[in-house]
């Protein structure tokens, strides 16, 4: 081949990474500015997350962890709104913390977006949130032995006596299911270990899709009864009937998804078309 | 008084000390030997390419607290610093480690300075330029990290603790600048990303080892000792309860269950 | 001070507070169950106040930079405190939960830390295109489980092809499962090893600079 024919390889392999971005920007901008519409199927996972919260029974009580951070917010905040939109239409009580130090404004973000009124769901009578509490795992275990013992307040101060959600709730014998909502790690495996573990709690997970592989261990044992990734919002708010946020992501995942597998097929030929130019 | 569904767990816990006391005791009279592991043996060469492109190394613990459950971790970073600051006095090479906790610095003043002492290199070390408190929050920690690499363009870049989310921020702008990079984490989670990019990689527990490996230090080495032991028996475990399993008999499960 | 005071007794109290813990966990003996809730609120307490002790190492760290003038930090530093200090004062006086307050986070560290975390996207980007080749037989299988990875999470082409999520799901359930079971298996092993040698004195490392003597050489 000539020289030029191996220069052309060579500079298709390097290609300079500013064209890669900008393929990947467009990829993005292009879906959310003028959606196409594309097929979202429904996967096991998020029809296994829906029908744990939707089998429980009106009145049920559920522990919440909004463990993310501003960073994981795009991609875990339409899952959360999604799951509480179906929350409260099924009438459970939902009680939330965070192991986050965002998490309290996070929820305040959520709240907003969901409009919990539109279920006639009043705050300290059908959800509350007790407040970000530090420690993590120690957080866990305490919460998990006695509530009460670890906080006398909720997020905005106000002690939880006040509040007629909080009337019988002790620990974690109290929740009849536990949602963890979390970029990061510790958090999601912590709650196996302090609250599936010793008291054989009811437990789903929203994680970060990088992290699925390594929860995945817990998901095959059934210390989860499903686990999803932030990305999965769009199924969920499908069968929930609450399009938002999560279904407006999916055009823009497949097509990122396809330029990648594009860059991965382009990136190949480079390097065979220059390794069989003799380059 | 024992509590059901956690006996199995309690006798396994027993048996883990007794390994790992038991190896420590052992590894005092003979030092276990550890196979091959090739980015700690290219350690000498990352900082020999710095000394001879006269740049800094970099070297990061990660996203480590000393109290969290990722510690452990945290300490294997520390054990390696200190064999790589050694090295890099010997080489006349500056290393700066970039701190995310402010309760490490304490620590790794004190590693660092010794690893100085060591090499005879006591006057070069410069704590205040060298160990650098960046940030306590993950990506203000990040922006820093990737602006030191784009100003200072470190020739090595090695990275040994628990990560997070940071890790291909950190991996991508450390290949740009073009360093070698050696990295290890037992974070599952960021594992694939230092696999893609990095030139040498540490898979969750050979970072334990890490320190054993490089300081031959007797109390660290007989401790990998003993919890290759507990893994034997994991393994043992797993393989008879297979076993057990596809026989029909729930021997296995009851056992680990009780 | 001495070496009582500075190594012997707070392994003491590491030693009986975990071994509180564990025995809590694994025995039911009465009276240990309220000392372990005391002994986790503490623990809570002390990760909170370890947060403020960060607050106040970042405003040494940075009026040392503010007074030395170091070339290219210090305008950044003065910044920092003044955003600190705000942050600070509108928390304090109208509490985190108000409406300016959670306006000022969304404003500000809520957008960079989410435009941080997405270039996060783009970083990835460059990389596959430059590492996901077939170079040898271990990079042909990471491409391979990589790539059909990729195409199952394209909900366009997982709805069409249903293969995707079948092949998907056995690469989830088999490989990868037994892969990360192992490495937690490794990784936890670690962390009762260090758990152990901290307990028994022979990791001091959070004791923080110690003599010789205090390190026992």
């Amino acid at each position: 081949m000539s020289k030029q024919g191996k220069g052309l390889w060579r500079r298709l392999e390097e290609v300079p990474r500013e064209i890669l971005y900008l393929l990947i920007f467009l990829a993005i901008i292009v879906p959310t500015i003028s959606p196409i519409g594309l097929a979202v199927p429904i996967g096991d996972e998020a029809r296994a997350w829906y029908s744990t919260i939707d089998k429980l029974a009106a009145g049920s009580t559920v522990f919440v962890d909004f463990g993310y951070s501003g960073g994981g917010e795009p991609e875990l905040g339409p899952m959360a709104v999604a799951t509480y939109h179906h929350m409260l239409q099924k009438k459970l009580k939902v009680i939330a913390m965070s192991t986050s130090i965002e998490g309290p404004l996070l929820f305040d973000k959520a709240m907003a977006e969901l409009g919990p009124e539109k279920y006639g769901s009043k705050y300290g009578v059908d959800y509350i949130h007790i407040g970000y509490i530090a420690g993590t795992e120690t957080a866990m275990a305490a919460v998990g032995k006695d509530l009460r013992a670890t906080t006398s307040t909720d997020y905005k101060q106000v002690s939880l006596d006040q509040y007629p959600i909080m009337q019988g709730i002790k620990d974690a014998s109290s929740f009849q299911l536990l949602i963890c909502f979390t970029t990061g790690g510790d958090q999601s495996e912590g709650w196996v270990r302090q609250w599936v573990t010793p008291y054989k709690t009811p437990y789903i997970a929203n994680v970060l899709a990088l992290m699925i592989p390594t929860m995945l261990p817990y998901r095959k044992a059934g210390q989860l009864l499903s686990l999803t990734a932030g990305a999965q919002a769009g199924e969920v708010e499908l069968l929930v009937k609450v399009p938002g946020r999560g279904i407006k992501s999916a055009d823009v995942i497949s097509m990122t998804h396809l330029l990648m597998v594009a860059f991965v097929i382009l990136g190949n030929i480079a390097y065979y078309g220059r390794k069989a130019s003799g380059g | 008084m024992l509590v059901a569904g956690r006996i199995f767990a309690l006798g396994m816990l027993i048996a883990l000390w007794i390994f790992i006391v038991g190896g420590m005791e052992l590894a005092k009279k003979k030092l276990p030997q550890f196979r091959k592991i090739a980015g700690l043996d290219a350690l000498p060469e990352m900082v020999g390419r710095a000394a001879e492109m006269n740049r800094p190394v970099h070297f990061t613990t990660g996203l480590g607290e000393l109290t969290g459950t990722v510690a452990p971790q945290l300490v294997a970073g520390l054990a390696v610093l200190g064999h790589v600051s050694e090295l890099a006095a010997k080489y006349g090479v500056k290393i700066v480690y970039s701190v995310y906790q402010a309760q490490v610095m304490p620590l790794a003043t004190e590693i660092m300075r010794e690893a100085y002492i060591r090499a005879g290199k006591a006057d070069a070390f410069n704590a205040e330029d060298q160990i650098r408190y960046l940030s306590g929050e993950q990506f203000a920690y990040a922006a820093a990290v990737q602006g030191f690499a784009e100003r200072e363009r470190p020739a090595a870049n090695i990275m040994i603790g628990p990560f997070y989310a940071e890790s291909q921020l950190f991996a991508e702008t450390f290949f740009r600048v073009g360093a070698i990079q050696l990295a290890g984490t037992a974070r599952g989670y960021q594992i694939p990303f230092f696999a893609v990019v990095c030139d040498y990689l540490l898979i969750a527990e050979e970072i334990y080892a890490a320190g054993a490996y490089l300081s031959k230090d007797a109390l660290q080495c007989g401790s990998i000792q003993g919890q290759d032991l507990g893994k034997i028996v994991a393994w043992i475990l797993m393989f008879v309860g297979v076993l057990a399993t596809a026989a029909g008999t729930p021997i296995i499960i009851n056992l680990l269950k009780a | 001070m001495s070496l009582l005071v500075r190594r012997q007794l707070p392994i003491l109290i590491v030693f009986v507070a975990a071994l509180l813990v564990m025995i809590d966990y694994f025995v039911k003996i009465p009276g240990t169950g309220p000392a372990v809730t005391d002994l986790q609120n503490w623990g809570i307490i002390l990760t909170a106040f370890a947060l403020g002790f960060g607050a106040v190492n970042l405003f040494y760290l940075h009026t040392r930079h503010i007074s030395r003038r170091t070339p290219g930090q210090w305008p950044f530093s003065i910044w920092l405190l003044v955003m600190i200090a705000v942050f600070a004062i509108v928390g304090v006086a109208l509490k985190p939960t108000s409406k300016e307050y959670s306006w000022m986070y969304n404003a500000s560290y809520f957008a960079l830390s989410a435009t941080v975390y997405a270039s996060t996207g783009f970083f990835i980007a460059s990389g596959v295109y430059r590492s996901l080749k077939v170079r040898n037989l271990e990079a042909a299988v990471l491409l391979l489980a990589g790539g059909a990875t990729l195409l199952r999470n394209a909900p366009v082409l997982a709805a069409n092809v249903p293969l995707l999520i079948s092949l998907d799901s056995w690469l989830s359930a088999v490989p990868t499962t037994s892969a990360q079971r192992g490495i937690m298996i490794g990784a936890s092993l670690g962390a009762i090893a260090l758990g152990v040698r901290t307990m028994i004195g022979r990791e001091t490392g959070f004791l923080g600079r110690l003599t010789e003597a205090e390190r026992g050489k």
